[in-house]
């Protein structure tokens, strides 16, 4: 889901640090230091995830963790997910540090979104409307993501349409993928460290 | 009258004929060396009928060609000077690999048989890139540190 450097409009590119300026700002004032570990460790699977490859016939994606992350730290997710998208620029060379902005906003403002419709619910629901909660953040956060990548190529290039319509039909099986990962990750955090959905 | 009808004829069937001439095609071996890259994604997956353009050293704005390569990511093209020659291929999913190629004079007098192309892979492999994933992991427990530290 990352977009390469020199692709986007400085427009677009304006507009994408802007958003994720703010929700930085928003998310360090929210991060309470004693969650500040359990930060680092979801942004921590975060810059590893991209990592792990997952063959989807005859093309292949790398996981998000999206839903998980917006789910656990809210507007923590912010910078959680900025520091990992800058870390994966500069090491694995993914994306890149203009395009940076609108990077971060794609994929944190998933994670913030099912927070709010859905951090609530899942965390006081259990067993099985708890796992299908959770099956539907993981979606809609990768859909979500990839609409906004759509939004912004399509801004960009004037074909908005087309451009989220081939991205869209293409994360429509990791967003099962993810869908699947969130509830066993949220059922599994629900039993063994329930602190952690506080 | 026969022999003006038959003119008249004669003369209809050659204008038919000259369109055919002027606009007629062909083709010969060119005899010149091309450029053949491969593109391909840092999951190793081919980067298919994708976008391409090649951009000469004289122009950076204008493409001098476009097109898509082929099955297998792969895209030709013949460079007519010397300098840093720029081939852009990207997908409708804003992935985007820039190659850049030197061609030196050796290369366009034919006394060098092939310009030397490295391969480029943007995702580090194997060793280096357990590396990099173990300093990005303690990178960002150390800025948590700091953070706690400071709250």
């Amino acid at each position: 889901m990352h977009i390469s450097e020199g692709i986007l409009s400085g427009t677009v590119l304006a507009v994408g640090w802007a958003g994720t300026c703010a929700g930085i700002s928003v998310g360090l004032k929210k991060t309470d230091t004693s969650k500040i570990v359990r930060t680092a460790l979801l942004s921590s699977a975060f810059f590893l995830a991209s990592l792990v490859n997952v063959r989807i016939g005859p093309s292949s994606t790398h996981l998000s963790l999206i839903a998980p992350i917006g789910l656990v730290l809210g507007w923590s997710s912010f910078p959680a997910i900025f520091t990992a998208l800058l870390l994966q620029a500069l090491l694995f060379h993914f994306g890149g540090l203009l395009v940076l902005g609108v990077n971060t906003f794609c994929m944190a403002f998933p994670a913030l979104m099912v927070y709010l419709l859905f951090g609530r619910s899942v965390r006081e629901r259990t067993g099985v409307i708890s796992a299908l909660l959770s099956f539907v953040s993981g979606a809609l956060a990768v859909m979500t993501g990839a609409g906004l990548v759509g939004l912004s190529l399509g801004l960009t290039d004037g074909n908005f349409a087309a451009a989220s319509k081939i991205i869209i039909m293409a994360h429509v099986p990791l967003a099962v993928i993810e869908g699947i990962i969130t509830a066993f990750m949220i059922l599994w955090l629900k039993k063994s460290a329930p602190e952690f959905l506080q | 009258m026969r022999i003006r009808i038959f003119l008249l004829g004669l003369a209809i069937a050659g204008l038919s004929i000259l369109p055919a001439y002027s606009h007629g095609v062909g083709y010969r071996d060119a005899g010149l060396k091309a450029i053949a890259l491969e593109f391909f994604y840092s999951t190793g997956e081919k980067m298919s009928y994708r976008e391409a353009r090649v951009f000469s050293p004289n122009d950076n704005k204008f493409a001098v060609q476009s097109g898509r390569t082929d099955e297998q990511g792969r895209f030709a093209f013949v460079p007519d000077c010397v300098g840093e020659w720029r081939v852009i291929v990207r997908d409708e999913e804003g992935h985007q690999c820039e190659a850049k190629i030197d061609i030196a004079q050796e290369f366009l007098d034919g006394t060098e048989k092939h310009e030397n192309i490295t391969e480029h892979e943007t995702l580090p492999q194997g060793m280096d890139l357990v590396i990099r994933a173990l300093l990005g992991v303690s990178i960002i427990f150390n800025i948590a540190m700091i953070f706690r530290r400071k709250g």
